[in-house]
């Protein structure tokens, strides 16, 4: 499924979270990730963040969209290029 | 294939890096790109790659193969996993039907025809109907893989001057030339056959077949993975022969594609780019399949392919190479 990732943590603990995404998904602006994840692969990315966060304090959100779906994205200003698998 | 994951393709040269467990592409004339380490299936260089041990300890982690084609798109190698889904006894059973000469030249003699097939069906029914009758009699009379081959090659040649009579000036074969390719066409043709080699190796790979035993081709051939070169024969006409045809006849190949040279040919970095574009949105493309009763893309025709392959192997099921059935 496509999923949208932001979150919002202490400024501190930002390199982790920032690290963990990366393993996962696309950065496409400073908080926000996105990409194609499989139902196993979220939930390993679930236990991952959990680990490096303090869930009392920060905050993760991850929008999901239904399997063949994929989010129209409308980009206005200095956007990063979209993620491709051809570089 | 299983997994969410994606192919990744390389068309510029670049180096890459290992960061925070994940993937980074380096490159010259534009930004680095971060690839997250999941989301990679395997990776096609198309281009001159750089990479260390650290990238290789990460790769071979997330059990993801590197396949590199050369500077004029002829497969240069790969950079293969340590094997994941192993078992001896396929691995013996396949070696027990390639030893015996009469069942590895009955599967030689059904790839052998599903691919002229293939070829006719792509590039004409009509004019390639008298070869392919002459070709399916040749393969009833052959006693050798090497005879098989033989009259492979001749019904390949009248479908390559059928090819031309299709094609515009410029982009004509004039025969098949490889190493490098000698005129446009050829290079075109070079390109996507490496990139299919490369995706069946990556099918392969998936299934516990070994993929040095083959049944048409010579054992380790070229230093090439030889049953791969079996499986892909069929596979070639659908991408290469049908791509080149259909972009020539929807005038989508231009001359500024090619780097072209009194005596060899080879794609531009504009060309190159425009070409994977297109091999990639081709590999994906569905049809319905009849047993399965679902949608497949043709990627995963080549995995299915290997798969009906190994089965012969093992339970003696029978075995019907791959053929264009829309």
């Amino acid at each position: 499924m496509y999923v949208v990732v932001v979150y919002d943590t202490l400024a501190e603990r930002n390199p982790k979270i920032l690290r963990t995404c990366r393993k996962y998904l696309h950065h496409v602006q400073r908080s926000v990730f996105e990409g194609q994840l499989s139902d196993a692969q979220l939930r390993r990315f679930q236990a991952d963040v959990e680990n490096v966060l303090d869930l009392g304090y920060d905050s993760v959100l991850v929008y999901t969209f239904p399997p063949g779906a994929s989010p129209q994205r409308l980009e206005w200003g200095a956007v990063e290029p979209a993620p491709t698998d051809i570089l | 294939m299983p997994a969410a994951a994606r192919t990744y393709w390389l068309t510029s040269p670049c180096r890459i890096r290992r960061k925070d467990e994940s993937l980074i592409i380096e490159r010259d004339n534009a930004a680095n790109v971060h690839v997250p380490v999941t989301d990679v299936r395997d990776i096609v260089a198309c281009a001159e790659t750089d990479l260390n041990t650290s990238v290789v300890a990460l790769l071979n982690r997330h059990r993801i193969n590197v396949h590199l084609l050369s500077y004029y798109g002829d497969y240069a190698g790969s950079l293969l996993t340590s094997e994941t889904s192993t078992s001896g006894e396929t691995v013996l059973a396949q070696a027990r039907v390639a030893q015996d000469p009469h069942t590895s030249l009955a599967i030689a003699r059904s790839i052998v025809d599903a691919c002229a097939f293939n070829v006719r069906r792509v590039v004409d029914r009509k004019l390639l109907n008298r070869p392919y009758t002459v070709l399916q009699e040749s393969i009833k009379n052959s006693t050798s893989q090497a005879h098989l081959m033989g009259a492979e090659g001749t019904f390949r040649r009248s479908a390559w001057e059928v090819i031309d009579t299709k094609l515009p000036d410029w982009l004509q074969l004039g025969g098949r030339s490889r190493r490098p390719p000698k005129n446009a066409g050829n290079a075109f043709i070079s390109y996507v056959n490496g990139i299919t080699y490369a995706r069946v190796l990556t099918a392969v790979r998936l299934t516990p077949l070994h993929s040095g035993i083959a049944f048409l081709h010579g054992t380790m051939e070229r230093q090439r993975h030889s049953l791969v070169l079996d499986l892909s024969e069929m596979f070639k006409p659908l991408m290469a022969e049908r791509l080149l045809l259909r972009m020539a006849g929807r005038n989508q190949l231009k001359e500024h594609h090619f780097d072209r040279d009194t005596n060899q040919a080879m794609l531009s970095d504009a060309g190159r780019k425009f070409v994977v574009q297109a091999v990639r949105d081709e590999f994906a493309v569905t049809v319905a399949h009849r047993t399965l009763g679902r949608n497949v893309a043709y990627d995963e025709l080549l995995y299915l392919d290997a798969l009906a392959l190994t089965r012969h192997c093992l339970e003696g099921a029978a075995y019907k190479p791959f053929r264009i059935w829309w």
